[in-house]
């Protein structure tokens, strides 16, 4: 997960660190399972496929079903395989632009339309990569809380580094949470969201960008143009029903760049974008 | 590319029941349960008891101040401030100490009172009662805009404030060079106990308001500001304002006298009461002061982080046309003590010159447009040192005690000197501790 | 940054400021010290208020970081 992962409990010490455990080890699966870094797991063994099928596990085959539809219902712009821009774009800080003739041919390898998935089976061209970053931390908070929750109905908050499911009993105190303030003058001042029930994801603009003739670029790319996605917020948060609409909904939004507050406007959730 | 379907374009109504289906089916859940999630509608209150004590039976103020905020959506902050004084023991009166028995009567004229030879003429009249609101209503204009506008208000039983302020700040430099210009009008009107002495007249008896002007006096205040922040780096801030200040009207005080002295010696000069009343025993003139004052003042400030430690450093200079020049030096290093706890040490020096009109004592027979022996307008030098403990509660509530001592010491210019008079015996000379205890919470 | 470049950067940029460099500053990403509460430029509004009322009342001086909460009879 890259990131500090904790579980908040108002149910008994025994039953807290049995939803402790069950936590810990559904983080940690998902990880292993998951991870774009590890050898041998099945994302390992759908990336070095070579063209070639790869027959997938339930679990792996409903990932895959979700990002189809996902897919399908952004218009493109969230892409499971577009993970492969990396090759030409890093995102040091420095000047370093790819030219359009290299991102050009990276793109060749870019679009899930270049996949064929038809349930168990996934068979990407040659060259092309999935990740499932975009939407591993979110689906592992939500596998976790149902887990949590099924130990015991007293309110319980998952906190994967930020993205956050809090499940139980809703007629409680509510989790407080602060959304850290922005600048100086008090720019973006900080916020405090009562969560009573529910999920709270984050998109950052983290420290990852390129500078050239005082254009900024960040490191959210377009998978349809290969480039990066002009005007987006410094950071979303938006407050769903579980962790992985959230997720989704603020990866979007940042996705959408000067549109990401009309777009969440518009799908009637509650949102804090900073700028 | 980028062709869009209308049903199913992220824009549409159906992306979010078709993300929730999406959602559930990959979970393996029927239906979700509806997130509560809302903004806290808080109130950050921030309360602070000041106790503030000068040596030598001077005075001793005990204040409680409130400041409420109240944050709402889209960046819009109403805050609310109130402060309540109370103000007990003596000022000096403008009098010099003499060689002999002094007595004075009251501003209100209602009675006399009695000062010891060698001692400092001290008037205790304003035991006092204040109360001071106010209300600022802060919200963005537009992406690169923010305004405000606030009202203050103030009362004691013989001073009231009405005031009205403005801001605007505008963002340039994405947020790095704010610039602010603001400006405040305020009317003030005194109504002084027996009434405002005509200028430099004669103290009289008991019960001898001839030489006062009856009726209230009025203030009128205008202050304009403008302000420029620079983001210098990631640790370092720094502010520069120009502001100029102007006041017409009643700029006097009712209760401040100089001493008549003779101008060879220095001494006082003696008086006799009329007969079958008390009255002054020497000569006493009420101060005048010009009815206008225009101050300019640039003020620059730092700020500068130094890996966990603050360091805050201003610089003010003001100028005004009574012939006053001031700077203040101040300094402040927060310095964290532990996970939630911080002290700061604090320095400040202050210095001025005198007012044009500033004089200690008036020769006999010298009657000048303008004269004050207050010694707020004679030059000395001013130092503040303090220190704060601060720390943030288990609950995330911020409590904060600070204790601080304030010493100004001044020295008369010789040429103000009159006769045998000593300027240690009329040289400004104060002593203060100044002690405040804070808390702040939210509602 | 060392002490002396600091210090050096502070004159710089109390006279820059006012002309208004536009190669200075940071970008929105690195604000995260910017946005801590201790380094505004007012810290605590009510210790600063109630500062500037005691040496309003003591000496010839008032305002210049900025202005609002009124006078009172004690000047």
């Amino acid at each position: 997960m890259a990131s500090p992962c904790e579980v908040l409990s108002r149910a008994g010490r025994t039953v807290a660190r049995e939803q402790l455990r069950a936590v810990a080890e559904e983080a940690w699966r998902i990880e292993e399972k998951f991870s774009r870094y590890r050898t041998g797991n099945v994302v390992d063994r759908i990336n070095t496929a070579q063209g070639t099928p790869v027959d997938v596990d339930p679990e792996t085959a409903d990932l895959l079903d979700f990002a189809a539809e996902l897919h399908r219902l952004s218009d493109g712009r969230f892409d499971i395989t577009s993970g492969v821009l990396r090759e030409v774009w890093t995102f040091d800080g420095s000047d370093r632009l790819p030219t359009a003739r290299e991102v050009g041919r990276v793109l060749g390898r870019v679009g899930w339309d270049k996949a064929t998935w038809v349930r168990p089976r996934l068979t990407l061209a040659p060259g092309m990569q999935i990740d499932l970053g975009g939407i591993g931390k979110e689906y592992a908070v939500d596998r976790a809380a149902l887990l949590a929750a099924a130990l015991d109905s007293a309110p319980c908050l998952i906190n994967f580094g930020g993205d956050l499911m809090a499940v139980g009993e809703t007629n409680h105190v509510p989790w407080q949470v602060g959304i850290e303030a922005v600048g100086p003058n008090g720019g973006n001042p900080a916020r405090h969201i009562a969560l009573a029930r529910g999920a709270l994801a984050t998109s950052g603009d983290a420290r990852r960008f390129l500078l050239r003739d005082g254009v900024r670029y960040s490191h959210i790319l377009d998978p349809r143009s290969g480039w990066p996605v002009t005007g987006a917020p410094r950071s979303v948060t938006v407050a769903a029903d579980t962790c992985t609409q959230a997720g989704m909904l603020s990866t979007l939004a940042m996705l959408m760049g000067g549109e990401a507050e009309a777009f969440l406007a518009r799908q009637g959730v509650r949102y804090w974008c900073m700028r | 590319m980028g062709a869009t379907d209308g049903g199913r374009e992220p824009g549409s109504g159906q992306f979010v029941q078709r993300l929730a289906a999406a959602t559930c089916s990959l979970l393996g859940i029927g239906s979700t349960v509806p997130v509560l999630a809302q903004e806290e509608p808080t109130w950050a209150l921030d309360t602070s008891f000041l106790y503030y004590g000068e040596s030598d039976e001077r005075v001793q103020d005990l204040s409680l101040n409130v400041l409420a905020r109240r944050l709402f959506a889209d960046d819009k902050v109403l805050s609310f401030g109130l402060v309540y004084d109370s103000l007990t023991g003596a000022s000096p009166s403008g009098a010099i100490p003499l060689n002999e028995v002094q007595t004075f009567t009251r501003p209100s004229g209602n009675d006399v009172y009695t000062v010891q030879p060698g001692e400092l003429p001290l008037d205790d009249t304003f035991l006092d009662t204040r109360y001071a609101l106010t209300a600022t209503w802060q919200q963005p204009l537009g992406r690169l805009y923010t305004g405000s506008v606030g009202l203050s208000f103030s009362t004691e039983y013989d001073y009231t404030h009405a005031g009205l302020n403005f801001g605007i700040t505008r963002d340039f430099n994405t947020r790095n060079t704010p610039l602010s210009l603001g400006a405040a009008i305020a009317r003030d009107e005194i109504d002084p106990e027996g009434g405002a002495p005509l200028p430099l007249a004669p103290m009289g008896n008991i019960g001898d308001l001839s030489a006062r002007r009856p009726g209230t006096e009025d203030k009128d205040v205008v202050d304009l500001l403008i302000g420029v922040t620079q983001v210098v780096n990631e640790h370092l801030l720094v502010q520069v304002n120009y502001s100029l200040s102007d006041s017409s009207g009643y700029l006097n005080d009712p209760y401040k006298i100089l001493t008549v002295v003779d101008p060879a010696t220095g001494e006082g000069i003696a008086r006799v009461p009329a007969p079958g009343t008390a009255g002054p025993l020497h000569e006493y003139r009420f101060e005048s002061r010009p009815d206008q004052r225009t101050k300019h003042s640039l003020f620059v400030q730092g700020k500068y982080y130094m890996g966990g430690k603050v360091l805050d450093v201003s610089w003010r200079y003001m100028t005004d046309d009574w012939e006053i020049d001031s700077h203040t030096l101040e300094a402040k290093l927060r310095w964290p003590l532990g996970d939630r706890g911080w002290v700061e040490p604090h320095l400040r020096f202050y210095t001025q010159t005198e007012a044009e009109f500033y004089r200690p004592s008036l020769p006999v027979g010298e009657l000048p447009e303008f004269a004050s022996a207050d010694y707020r307008l004679a030059p000395f030098d001013a130092w503040t040192a303090g220190l704060k403990y601060g720390f943030r509660t288990a609950s995330g509530n911020e409590a904060g005690i600070r204790l601080e001592y304030y010493r100004q010491d001044g020295s008369v210019p010789d040429g103000l000197l009159i006769g045998n008079q000593d300027g240690d015996a009329l040289s400004p000379e104060l002593d203060a501790v100044i002690l405040t205890v804070s808390y702040g919470f939210d509602l | 940054m060392t002490g002396r470049r600091g210090l050096v950067a502070l004159a710089t940029c109390a006279i820059c400021a006012g002309s208004g460099c536009s190669s200075m500053g940071v970008e929105p990403w690195e604000r995260g010290v910017l946005a801590k509460p201790e380094m505004q430029l007012v810290v605590d509004p009510l210790e600063a208020g109630i500062d500037d009322h005691i040496y309003f009342s003591k000496e010839a001086s008032s305002g210049g970081r900025g202005f609002g909460g009124g006078g009172c009879g004690c000047n």
